[in-house]
């Protein structure tokens, strides 16, 4: 007689899960703690973990290219170097900069390493090179900081910046004419606040995925925002590369020495040759 | 679902066979309203999927399934990126702790107890991916010792069919499809 009457006017609630209850409730939740916000999102992740790969190759083949044809089409630009020299970077500028560039260098390749395994064929030898990548990220981060602090006052962006996009830098002709810009170019700056914020930005998202203890739904966001300023990164890391050790000579040895040669800033820094000269 | 126990025989059953190290969890058993009516618990691992993501977002091709349907990780060629993880619906993918830097090693999960692809009952391929029990025609040790037979292990069709039986049995009615999972 008892079990013919339902549960509820029992009121016995422990009966229940002994019961054919319905297990869509049960169920559902299972399900939120099984898959948590895959349904909504897994796909997506997905999709963009696939496309991304190729997103890497592209930009890597495009600058790379971009870079070779502009080479071949405007060459290196030379300055004199007899006149006048400026000083342009103190020491501390200087050695903080090639530290950053040193642990910057390891950054990009090990990270290159990592997305194109496959051609290392993977294993220990990429495992070890994640490694290398996790280690230069501890490196790079104070010196991303230390770069910052010493360069911040002349990295503000300025109107005229904008004109010198406009020109893109003067870089589209054979002929060095004067462009818009202060102690550092337009260029200079979006690589500076890429470098050393964005670099950040990385650090601590890097540091979440090394720690991979946060949850799941989290974590795909921290690789996709890493994946995505690691792209930006690895175009204007080849950029200034290509800018500072064949397009430009004599960039490498006024970031060693810490002078620049008059006519080059006369040029390529009008408004802080204007400064200059008149102090 | 109905029928576990909550007794983690399964998980003891895996780590135990395949001598896995603390901290990975090749299966594990979620339990909702815990000590509350309606009490119901699950075991949980690798699902291998028929159209796994983890295949999908591999970025070396270490993971690959067998004509049979496993999905099965190469620890040799796995860089421990941990893209697996993050599509992985069900959070099978392990990952042991202790290289330079603390870094991720290789990837593990649960292999259906079918080993790995090290050359089947090398030593190699017992120290790297456990016992390759269905190579000596045997169930897992996870459904092996079941003792409520809430897992099973075999051919997908046959295995529905239990479960399909039990369902009917016990008299709930329809308990599968969209309509009862999304609508109600």
């Amino acid at each position: 007689m008892l079990v013919l009457l339902p549960a509820k006017t029992i009121g016995a609630e422990i009966l229940r899960p002994y019961g054919p209850v319905s297990p869509v409730e049960t169920l559902r939740k299972l399900n939120h703690l099984l898959l948590g916000n895959w349904p909504d999102e897994g796909r997506e992740f997905i999709s963009f973990i696939v496309a991304f790969k190729n997103y890497y190759f592209y930009v890597l083949i495009g600058v790379l290219g971009v870079l070779f044809l502009h080479y071949l089409i405007f060459g290196p630009r030379r300055f004199e170097h007899r006149g006048e020299r400026i000083f342009y970077y103190g020491l501390f500028t200087r050695l903080v900069h090639w530290g950053a560039a040193l642990s910057m260098t390891l950054l990009v390749f090990s990270g290159l390493a990592t997305l194109f395994a496959k051609i290392l064929g993977g294993g220990s030898l990429v495992m070890s090179l994640r490694s290398l990548h996790v280690g230069a990220a501890f490196a790079f981060a104070p010196f991303a900081i230390l770069l910052f602090l010493a360069l911040v006052k002349d990295m503000v962006p300025a109107f005229y910046d904008l004109k010198w996009f406009l020109v893109m830098g003067g870089y589209l002709s054979r002929q060095p004419r004067p462009v818009p810009a202060g102690k550092f170019n337009a260029g200079q700056k979006m690589w500076f606040w890429l470098g050393t914020a964005g670099g950040l930005v990385m650090f601590y998202t890097g540091y979440k995925l090394y720690q991979f203890t946060a949850p799941v739904s989290f974590l795909r966001e921290m690789l996709k925002i890493h994946l995505y300023l690691g792209l930006a990164v690895l175009a204007l890391y080849f950029i200034h590369l290509y800018m500072s050790l064949v397009a430009i000579k004599g960039a490498l040895k006024s970031m060693l020495s810490g002078y620049k040669d008059s006519e080059e800033v006369a040029l390529m820094h009008p408004k802080y040759y204007e400064k200059v000269s008149k102090d | 679902m109905e029928r576990c126990i909550a007794c983690h025989g399964c998980v003891v059953a895996c780590k135990e066979g395949h001598q896995l190290p603390v901290g990975i969890n090749r299966r594990r058993v979620i339990i909702i309203n815990e000590g509350k009516p309606g009490e119901k618990s699950i075991s949980i691992a690798c699902m291998h999927c028929s159209d796994a993501p983890c295949i999908a977002v591999c970025p070396i091709g270490a993971l690959y399934q067998r004509e049979d349907g496993i999905v099965l990780v190469n620890k040799e060629v796995c860089i421990g990126c941990g893209y697996c993880f993050m599509a992985c619906p069900f959070g099978a993918p392990q990952f042991p702790r202790g290289n330079a830097f603390g870094a991720r090693g290789a990837m593990d999960k649960c292999t259906f107890c079918a080993g790995g692809p090290a050359p089947t009952f090398s030593e190699k391929e017992r120290r790297l991916y456990g016992q390759n029990r269905i190579a000596e025609g045997k169930v897992p040790l996870c459904a092996g010792m079941c003792s409520t037979k809430a897992l099973l292990a075999g051919d997908g069709a046959v295995i529905a069919d239990i479960f399909r039986e039990r369902v009917a049995r016990r008299g709930s009615g329809q308990a599968w499809g969209w309509a009862k999972a999304y609508k109600e």
